[in-house]
Protein backbone atom coordinates (compact mmCIF):
# COMPACT_ATOMS: atom_id res chain seq x y z
CA UNK A 1 0.00 0.00 0.00
CA UNK A 2 1.55 3.23 -1.15
CA UNK A 3 0.66 6.70 0.50
CA UNK A 4 1.19 9.46 -0.48
CA UNK A 5 4.50 11.84 0.46
CA UNK A 6 3.74 14.94 2.23
CA UNK A 7 5.90 17.38 0.64
CA UNK A 8 4.28 20.52 2.27
CA UNK A 9 5.98 19.74 5.92
CA UNK A 10 9.96 20.25 5.84
CA UNK A 11 11.18 18.10 9.00
CA UNK A 12 13.83 19.17 10.96
CA UNK A 13 15.50 15.48 10.91
CA UNK A 14 15.14 15.67 7.26
CA UNK A 15 18.55 18.67 7.23
CA UNK A 16 21.64 16.98 6.30
CA UNK A 17 23.56 18.84 8.76
CA UNK A 18 25.42 15.89 9.96
CA UNK A 19 27.40 15.61 6.73
CA UNK A 20 30.70 17.91 6.84
CA UNK A 21 31.14 16.89 10.25
CA UNK A 22 31.14 13.36 9.39
CA UNK A 23 33.68 13.85 6.52
CA UNK A 24 35.76 15.57 9.55
CA UNK A 25 35.90 12.68 11.58
CA UNK A 26 36.53 10.46 9.06
CA UNK A 27 39.82 12.19 7.92
CA UNK A 28 40.36 12.52 11.56
CA UNK A 29 40.05 8.36 11.66
CA UNK A 30 42.16 7.90 8.64
CA UNK A 31 45.14 9.84 9.38
CA UNK A 32 45.47 8.31 13.02
CA UNK A 33 45.19 4.92 11.77
CA UNK A 34 48.30 6.08 9.00
CA UNK A 35 49.94 6.95 12.86
CA UNK A 36 48.57 3.86 14.81
CA UNK A 37 49.91 1.51 12.14
CA UNK A 38 53.30 3.35 11.88
CA UNK A 39 53.91 3.57 15.80
CA UNK A 40 52.46 0.10 16.39
CA UNK A 41 54.37 -1.50 13.77
CA UNK A 42 57.94 0.34 14.95
CA UNK A 43 57.08 -0.27 18.92
CA UNK A 44 59.64 -2.46 20.39
CA UNK A 45 58.11 -5.84 20.90
CA UNK A 46 57.75 -7.07 24.29
CA UNK A 47 60.89 -8.92 26.43
CA UNK A 48 59.43 -11.60 27.72
CA UNK A 49 56.17 -12.38 25.49
CA UNK A 50 57.11 -11.07 21.93
CA UNK A 51 55.23 -9.61 19.32
CA UNK A 52 52.04 -11.39 20.82
CA UNK A 53 52.43 -8.54 22.98
CA UNK A 54 51.21 -5.93 20.64
CA UNK A 55 47.48 -7.48 20.28
CA UNK A 56 47.21 -4.50 23.63
CA UNK A 57 46.88 -2.07 20.59
CA UNK A 58 43.97 -3.58 19.78
CA UNK A 59 42.34 -5.15 22.84
CA UNK A 60 43.09 -2.22 25.56
CA UNK A 61 41.59 0.41 22.84
CA UNK A 62 38.15 -1.93 22.07
CA UNK A 63 37.66 -2.34 25.82
CA UNK A 64 37.53 1.75 26.27
CA UNK A 65 35.70 2.39 23.39
CA UNK A 66 33.04 -1.05 24.52
CA UNK A 67 32.49 0.96 27.88
CA UNK A 68 32.14 4.24 26.05
CA UNK A 69 29.12 2.95 24.04
CA UNK A 70 27.77 1.49 27.29
CA UNK A 71 28.07 4.53 28.90
CA UNK A 72 26.17 6.59 26.45
CA UNK A 73 23.59 4.17 26.00
CA UNK A 74 22.83 4.31 29.63
CA UNK A 75 22.97 8.00 30.30
CA UNK A 76 21.34 8.82 26.27
CA UNK A 77 18.53 6.52 27.49
CA UNK A 78 18.15 8.65 30.68
CA UNK A 79 18.15 11.72 28.56
CA UNK A 80 15.31 10.22 26.62
CA UNK A 81 13.20 9.38 29.01
CA UNK A 82 13.14 12.54 30.74
CA UNK A 83 13.31 14.96 27.44
CA UNK A 84 11.64 12.48 24.95
CA UNK A 85 13.57 14.12 22.37
CA UNK A 86 14.09 11.62 19.66
CA UNK A 87 17.71 12.47 19.17
CA UNK A 88 18.92 11.04 22.39
CA UNK A 89 17.51 8.07 21.34
CA UNK A 90 19.11 7.16 18.60
CA UNK A 91 22.39 8.11 20.65
CA UNK A 92 21.65 5.32 23.05
CA UNK A 93 20.92 2.73 19.96
CA UNK A 94 24.27 3.50 18.17
CA UNK A 95 26.15 3.84 21.05
CA UNK A 96 25.30 0.16 22.24
CA UNK A 97 25.63 -1.08 18.80
CA UNK A 98 29.35 0.13 18.32
CA UNK A 99 29.68 -0.98 22.04
CA UNK A 100 28.83 -3.98 21.38
CA UNK A 101 30.91 -4.24 18.04
CA UNK A 102 33.78 -2.86 19.83
CA UNK A 103 32.93 -5.49 23.18
CA UNK A 104 33.39 -8.64 20.41
CA UNK A 105 36.58 -7.33 18.99
CA UNK A 106 37.90 -6.76 22.85
CA UNK A 107 36.55 -10.82 23.65
CA UNK A 108 37.92 -12.03 20.89
CA UNK A 109 41.19 -10.62 20.92
CA UNK A 110 41.74 -11.13 24.79
CA UNK A 111 41.91 -15.04 24.37
CA UNK A 112 44.30 -14.80 21.54
CA UNK A 113 46.96 -12.93 23.84
CA UNK A 114 45.63 -14.85 27.60
CA UNK A 115 46.68 -18.01 25.73
CA UNK A 116 50.07 -16.73 25.25
CA UNK A 117 50.67 -15.39 28.25
CA UNK A 118 48.83 -16.88 31.22
CA UNK A 119 48.04 -20.08 28.92
CA UNK A 120 44.79 -20.71 29.01
CA UNK A 121 42.00 -19.15 26.33
CA UNK A 122 39.63 -18.38 29.06
CA UNK A 123 40.78 -17.43 32.56
CA UNK A 124 37.63 -15.93 34.82
CA UNK A 125 39.58 -13.15 35.78
CA UNK A 126 37.29 -10.45 37.35
CA UNK A 127 37.47 -7.86 34.50
CA UNK A 128 37.07 -10.47 31.77
CA UNK A 129 33.99 -11.61 33.51
CA UNK A 130 32.45 -7.71 33.97
CA UNK A 131 32.74 -7.46 30.50
CA UNK A 132 31.57 -10.93 29.10
CA UNK A 133 28.35 -9.70 31.47
CA UNK A 134 28.04 -6.07 30.01
CA UNK A 135 28.65 -7.91 26.95
CA UNK A 136 25.64 -10.09 27.34
CA UNK A 137 23.35 -6.80 28.77
CA UNK A 138 24.16 -4.62 25.38
CA UNK A 139 23.27 -7.84 23.45
CA UNK A 140 20.04 -8.23 24.69
CA UNK A 141 20.01 -4.69 24.68
CA UNK A 142 19.71 -4.60 20.72
CA UNK A 143 17.55 -7.99 20.68
CA UNK A 144 15.25 -6.26 22.85
CA UNK A 145 15.19 -2.93 20.20
CA UNK A 146 15.13 -5.49 17.17
CA UNK A 147 12.43 -7.50 18.86
CA UNK A 148 10.25 -3.93 19.41
CA UNK A 149 10.79 -2.73 15.83
CA UNK A 150 11.72 0.95 16.39
CA UNK A 151 8.58 1.85 18.30
CA UNK A 152 8.06 4.47 19.86
CA UNK A 153 7.32 2.23 23.45
CA UNK A 154 10.57 -0.62 22.20
CA UNK A 155 12.80 3.24 22.80
CA UNK A 156 11.42 3.38 25.74
CA UNK A 157 11.79 -0.31 27.05
CA UNK A 158 15.00 0.39 25.87
CA UNK A 159 16.15 3.42 27.44
CA UNK A 160 14.79 1.74 30.94
CA UNK A 161 16.45 -1.71 29.99
CA UNK A 162 19.83 0.59 29.18
CA UNK A 163 19.64 1.94 32.53
CA UNK A 164 19.60 -1.18 34.51
CA UNK A 165 22.08 -2.28 32.63
CA UNK A 166 24.43 0.38 34.10
CA UNK A 167 23.11 0.20 37.39
CA UNK A 168 24.24 -3.68 37.63
CA UNK A 169 27.99 -2.52 36.46
CA UNK A 170 29.30 -1.74 39.62
CA UNK A 171 27.33 -4.93 41.72
CA UNK A 172 28.68 -6.78 38.62
CA UNK A 173 31.98 -5.56 40.02
CA UNK A 174 31.30 -5.83 43.27
CA UNK A 175 30.18 -9.46 43.85
CA UNK A 176 33.02 -10.57 41.75
CA UNK A 177 35.21 -9.04 43.45
CA UNK A 178 33.69 -10.85 46.30
CA UNK A 179 33.25 -14.06 44.87
CA UNK A 180 35.62 -14.35 41.85
CA UNK A 181 39.05 -15.61 40.43
CA UNK A 182 42.17 -14.58 41.23
CA UNK A 183 42.94 -11.15 39.18
CA UNK A 184 45.35 -11.68 36.04
CA UNK A 185 44.60 -8.59 34.42
CA UNK A 186 47.90 -5.95 35.20
CA UNK A 187 46.55 -3.66 37.70
CA UNK A 188 47.21 -0.29 36.20
CA UNK A 189 48.13 1.00 32.40
CA UNK A 190 49.28 3.94 33.57
CA UNK A 191 52.36 3.34 35.89
CA UNK A 192 55.16 0.66 35.14
CA UNK A 193 53.44 -2.14 33.39
CA UNK A 194 54.07 -0.70 29.95
CA UNK A 195 57.48 -1.31 29.08
CA UNK A 196 60.36 1.75 27.64
CA UNK A 197 59.12 2.86 24.30
CA UNK A 198 55.48 1.93 24.55
CA UNK A 199 53.63 4.97 25.92
CA UNK A 200 53.03 6.95 22.76
CA UNK A 201 52.01 3.89 20.52
CA UNK A 202 49.29 2.72 23.00
CA UNK A 203 48.66 6.82 23.52
CA UNK A 204 47.83 7.05 20.47
CA UNK A 205 45.93 3.46 19.76
CA UNK A 206 43.77 4.67 22.85
CA UNK A 207 43.27 8.09 20.62
CA UNK A 208 42.65 5.81 17.34
CA UNK A 209 39.99 3.79 19.04
CA UNK A 210 38.48 6.80 20.62
CA UNK A 211 38.35 8.09 17.07
CA UNK A 212 37.11 4.91 15.52
CA UNK A 213 34.37 5.07 17.89
CA UNK A 214 33.40 8.44 17.10
CA UNK A 215 33.17 8.13 13.55
CA UNK A 216 31.06 4.83 13.46
CA UNK A 217 28.96 6.04 16.12
CA UNK A 218 28.28 9.52 14.15
CA UNK A 219 27.66 7.28 10.82
CA UNK A 220 24.88 4.75 12.97
CA UNK A 221 23.31 8.03 14.26
CA UNK A 222 23.48 9.64 10.73
CA UNK A 223 22.11 6.33 9.29
CA UNK A 224 19.21 6.58 12.42
CA UNK A 225 17.96 10.14 11.52
CA UNK A 226 17.65 9.80 7.81
CA UNK A 227 15.28 7.01 8.40
CA UNK A 228 13.65 8.68 10.86
CA UNK A 229 13.38 11.50 8.16
CA UNK A 230 12.17 8.88 5.45
CA UNK A 231 9.43 7.75 8.05
CA UNK A 232 8.24 11.23 8.36
CA UNK A 233 8.30 11.45 4.57
CA UNK A 234 6.25 8.35 4.55
CA UNK A 235 3.28 8.78 7.22
CA UNK A 236 0.55 10.65 5.36
CA UNK A 237 -0.20 13.27 8.02
CA UNK A 238 -2.61 13.43 10.59
CA UNK A 239 -4.56 9.55 10.67
CA UNK B 1 0.28 2.55 49.83
CA UNK B 2 -3.42 1.33 48.54
CA UNK B 3 -3.05 0.97 45.21
CA UNK B 4 0.44 -1.42 46.57
CA UNK B 5 -1.83 -3.59 48.78
CA UNK B 6 -5.09 -3.50 46.49
CA UNK B 7 -2.63 -5.27 43.68
CA UNK B 8 -1.28 -7.60 45.94
CA UNK B 9 -4.57 -8.87 46.88
CA UNK B 10 -6.11 -8.81 43.15
CA UNK B 11 -2.91 -10.85 41.99
CA UNK B 12 -3.06 -13.41 45.05
CA UNK B 13 -7.03 -13.33 45.34
CA UNK B 14 -6.70 -14.65 41.08
CA UNK B 15 -4.03 -16.81 42.00
CA UNK B 16 -5.20 -18.60 44.70
CA UNK B 17 -9.07 -19.26 42.52
CA UNK B 18 -7.24 -20.87 39.62
CA UNK B 19 -3.79 -21.78 41.26
CA UNK B 20 -2.70 -22.66 37.48
CA UNK B 21 0.39 -20.30 38.07
CA UNK B 22 1.82 -21.76 40.89
CA UNK B 23 1.26 -25.68 40.29
CA UNK B 24 3.09 -25.14 36.96
CA UNK B 25 5.74 -23.35 38.49
CA UNK B 26 5.97 -26.20 41.31
CA UNK B 27 5.89 -28.95 38.65
CA UNK B 28 8.27 -27.58 36.36
CA UNK B 29 10.68 -26.90 39.60
CA UNK B 30 10.08 -30.41 41.06
CA UNK B 31 11.07 -31.56 37.05
CA UNK B 32 14.29 -29.75 37.40
CA UNK B 33 15.14 -31.27 40.49
CA UNK B 34 14.46 -34.56 38.92
CA UNK B 35 16.62 -33.84 35.89
CA UNK B 36 19.52 -32.66 38.04
CA UNK B 37 19.25 -35.89 39.76
CA UNK B 38 19.51 -38.04 36.45
CA UNK B 39 22.27 -35.41 34.92
CA UNK B 40 24.54 -35.44 37.60
CA UNK B 41 26.07 -39.49 38.42
CA UNK B 42 26.36 -40.12 42.15
CA UNK B 43 23.19 -39.28 43.35
CA UNK B 44 23.39 -38.19 46.92
CA UNK B 45 26.76 -37.87 46.94
CA UNK B 46 29.31 -35.38 49.03
CA UNK B 47 30.32 -34.07 45.01
CA UNK B 48 26.54 -33.49 43.95
CA UNK B 49 25.98 -31.97 48.36
CA UNK B 50 28.51 -29.45 47.06
CA UNK B 51 26.70 -28.14 44.20
CA UNK B 52 23.35 -28.22 45.51
CA UNK B 53 22.93 -24.89 46.61
CA UNK B 54 23.80 -23.79 43.09
CA UNK B 55 21.53 -26.23 41.45
CA UNK B 56 18.60 -25.05 43.58
CA UNK B 57 18.94 -21.43 42.43
CA UNK B 58 18.58 -22.74 38.72
CA UNK B 59 15.77 -24.55 39.40
CA UNK B 60 14.44 -21.07 41.19
CA UNK B 61 15.65 -18.95 38.70
CA UNK B 62 14.10 -21.04 36.03
CA UNK B 63 10.63 -21.36 38.09
CA UNK B 64 10.97 -17.53 38.35
CA UNK B 65 10.94 -16.75 34.63
CA UNK B 66 8.07 -19.02 34.23
CA UNK B 67 5.57 -17.46 36.50
CA UNK B 68 6.98 -14.18 35.72
CA UNK B 69 6.32 -14.18 32.38
CA UNK B 70 2.88 -15.28 33.16
CA UNK B 71 2.44 -12.39 35.61
CA UNK B 72 1.40 -10.11 33.03
CA UNK B 73 0.48 -12.35 30.23
CA UNK B 74 -2.84 -12.65 32.25
CA UNK B 75 -3.24 -8.34 32.14
CA UNK B 76 -3.05 -8.74 28.50
CA UNK B 77 -6.68 -10.21 28.40
CA UNK B 78 -9.52 -7.51 27.82
CA UNK B 79 -6.95 -5.03 27.74
CA UNK B 80 -6.44 -4.96 31.97
CA UNK B 81 -2.94 -3.39 31.24
CA UNK B 82 -4.09 -0.29 29.75
CA UNK B 83 -6.27 0.21 33.22
CA UNK B 84 -3.92 -0.64 35.26
CA UNK B 85 -2.47 2.32 33.85
CA UNK B 86 -4.89 4.25 34.51
CA UNK B 87 -4.57 4.32 38.16
CA UNK B 88 -4.60 7.30 40.13
CA UNK B 89 -1.03 7.37 41.76
CA UNK B 90 2.46 6.87 41.06
CA UNK B 91 2.81 3.43 38.85
CA UNK B 92 5.84 2.25 41.00
CA UNK B 93 3.23 1.24 43.77
CA UNK B 94 1.52 -0.63 40.87
CA UNK B 95 5.18 -2.69 40.25
CA UNK B 96 5.31 -3.22 43.96
CA UNK B 97 2.55 -4.64 43.92
CA UNK B 98 3.10 -6.74 41.44
CA UNK B 99 6.56 -7.50 42.72
CA UNK B 100 5.01 -8.83 45.99
CA UNK B 101 2.77 -11.22 44.47
CA UNK B 102 5.72 -12.76 42.60
CA UNK B 103 7.18 -13.16 45.78
CA UNK B 104 4.87 -14.40 47.74
CA UNK B 105 4.14 -16.65 45.00
CA UNK B 106 7.64 -17.76 44.09
CA UNK B 107 7.73 -17.96 47.69
CA UNK B 108 5.51 -21.18 48.32
CA UNK B 109 7.42 -23.07 45.09
CA UNK B 110 10.82 -22.21 46.54
CA UNK B 111 9.82 -23.93 49.74
CA UNK B 112 8.42 -27.18 48.44
CA UNK B 113 11.84 -27.05 46.23
CA UNK B 114 13.90 -27.05 48.66
CA UNK B 115 12.30 -29.64 51.07
CA UNK B 116 12.38 -31.83 48.11
CA UNK B 117 15.77 -30.87 47.17
CA UNK B 118 16.92 -31.56 51.35
CA UNK B 119 15.02 -35.36 50.47
CA UNK B 120 17.21 -35.92 46.71
CA UNK B 121 20.68 -34.98 48.23
CA UNK B 122 20.16 -35.82 51.58
CA UNK B 123 21.16 -31.87 52.88
CA UNK B 124 19.78 -31.80 56.18
CA UNK B 125 17.90 -27.87 55.65
CA UNK B 126 15.42 -28.25 58.31
CA UNK B 127 17.90 -27.44 61.21
CA UNK B 128 18.67 -23.68 59.26
CA UNK B 129 15.82 -22.96 58.03
CA UNK B 130 14.93 -19.85 59.43
CA UNK B 131 18.23 -18.53 57.96
CA UNK B 132 17.72 -19.76 55.00
CA UNK B 133 14.33 -18.35 54.46
CA UNK B 134 15.98 -15.11 55.38
CA UNK B 135 18.28 -15.43 52.51
CA UNK B 136 15.87 -16.98 50.18
CA UNK B 137 13.70 -13.98 50.94
CA UNK B 138 16.50 -11.55 49.67
CA UNK B 139 16.96 -13.45 46.76
CA UNK B 140 13.61 -13.83 45.12
CA UNK B 141 13.40 -9.81 46.14
CA UNK B 142 16.12 -9.49 43.74
CA UNK B 143 15.13 -11.87 41.20
CA UNK B 144 11.33 -10.56 41.23
CA UNK B 145 12.20 -6.56 41.44
CA UNK B 146 13.62 -6.16 38.23
CA UNK B 147 12.35 -9.67 36.57
CA UNK B 148 8.71 -7.89 37.68
CA UNK B 149 9.93 -4.84 35.64
CA UNK B 150 11.25 -6.84 32.27
CA UNK B 151 8.49 -8.88 32.22
CA UNK B 152 6.07 -5.86 31.55
CA UNK B 153 8.40 -5.02 28.49
CA UNK B 154 9.01 -9.15 27.24
CA UNK B 155 5.26 -9.75 27.47
CA UNK B 156 4.53 -6.69 24.47
CA UNK B 157 7.80 -7.51 22.17
CA UNK B 158 7.37 -10.10 19.34
CA UNK B 159 9.38 -13.16 20.92
CA UNK B 160 7.53 -12.29 24.45
CA UNK B 161 8.79 -15.57 26.84
CA UNK B 162 12.34 -16.19 25.29
CA UNK B 163 12.90 -12.13 26.17
CA UNK B 164 12.70 -12.53 29.45
CA UNK B 165 15.34 -14.82 30.34
CA UNK B 166 17.96 -12.85 28.39
CA UNK B 167 17.10 -9.63 29.77
CA UNK B 168 16.98 -11.05 33.30
CA UNK B 169 19.76 -13.25 33.42
CA UNK B 170 22.90 -10.99 33.13
CA UNK B 171 21.65 -8.69 35.18
CA UNK B 172 20.75 -11.85 38.26
CA UNK B 173 24.61 -12.24 38.20
CA UNK B 174 25.47 -10.43 41.19
CA UNK B 175 21.86 -11.74 43.32
CA UNK B 176 22.80 -15.19 42.24
CA UNK B 177 26.31 -15.27 43.46
CA UNK B 178 25.58 -14.07 46.65
CA UNK B 179 22.62 -16.34 47.13
CA UNK B 180 24.57 -19.39 46.09
CA UNK B 181 27.19 -18.07 48.23
CA UNK B 182 25.38 -18.31 51.04
CA UNK B 183 23.00 -20.58 50.67
CA UNK B 184 26.32 -22.88 50.47
CA UNK B 185 27.24 -21.68 53.33
CA UNK B 186 24.41 -22.01 55.55
CA UNK B 187 24.16 -25.58 54.16
CA UNK B 188 27.69 -27.19 54.85
CA UNK B 189 29.16 -24.82 58.21
CA UNK B 190 24.88 -23.13 59.57
CA UNK B 191 26.39 -20.33 59.37
CA UNK B 192 26.39 -17.14 56.96
CA UNK B 193 29.17 -14.31 56.74
CA UNK B 194 27.89 -11.11 56.27
CA UNK B 195 29.59 -10.24 52.93
CA UNK B 196 26.84 -12.01 50.69
CA UNK B 197 23.79 -11.00 53.13
CA UNK B 198 24.85 -7.24 52.37
CA UNK B 199 25.70 -7.74 48.70
CA UNK B 200 21.97 -9.07 48.34
CA UNK B 201 21.11 -6.45 50.26
CA UNK B 202 22.37 -3.58 48.41
CA UNK B 203 21.89 -5.42 45.31
CA UNK B 204 17.51 -5.50 46.52
CA UNK B 205 17.50 -2.06 47.58
CA UNK B 206 19.30 -0.66 43.73
CA UNK B 207 17.04 -2.90 41.88
CA UNK B 208 14.12 -2.07 43.58
CA UNK B 209 14.66 1.78 43.38
CA UNK B 210 15.21 2.01 39.65
CA UNK B 211 12.31 -0.68 38.99
CA UNK B 212 10.10 1.40 40.96
CA UNK B 213 11.21 4.85 38.91
CA UNK B 214 11.62 2.30 35.87
CA UNK B 215 8.12 0.99 35.80
CA UNK B 216 6.31 4.74 35.46
CA UNK B 217 8.04 4.20 31.64
CA UNK B 218 6.75 0.40 30.62
CA UNK B 219 3.17 1.09 30.90
CA UNK B 220 1.80 2.82 28.01
CA UNK B 221 -0.23 6.18 28.25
Amino acid sequence: MSRPVSESAPHPLSVASGRPSLWTSGALLAGLLLLYAFLVASAPGDRVQGVIQKILYVHVPCAFAAYLGFAVTGVAGALYLWRGDERFDRAALAGAEVGVLFCTLNILTGPIWARATWGQWWAWDPRLTVTLILWFIYLAYLLLRSFTEGSERGARFAAVYGIVGLAAVPLNYFAIQLFGGAAMHPDNLEGDSLGPGMGWPFAISVLTGMAAFWHLFRLRVDLETRRAALDFAGESGPE
Amino acid sequence: MNVLLAVLWKDLLTEWRSRDRVVAMLVFSLLVVMVFHFSLPGGASAQARENAPGLLWIAYVFAAVLGLNRAFAVELENDALSGIALVPADRGWVFLGKAAANVAVLGVVQAATAFAFGLVFDLDLARVALPLAGVVALGSIGICSVGTLFAAVAVRTRFREVMLPLLLLPLLVPVLSAAVRATASLAQTGEVGFAPVQLLIVTDAIYLIVSFVGFEYVLDE
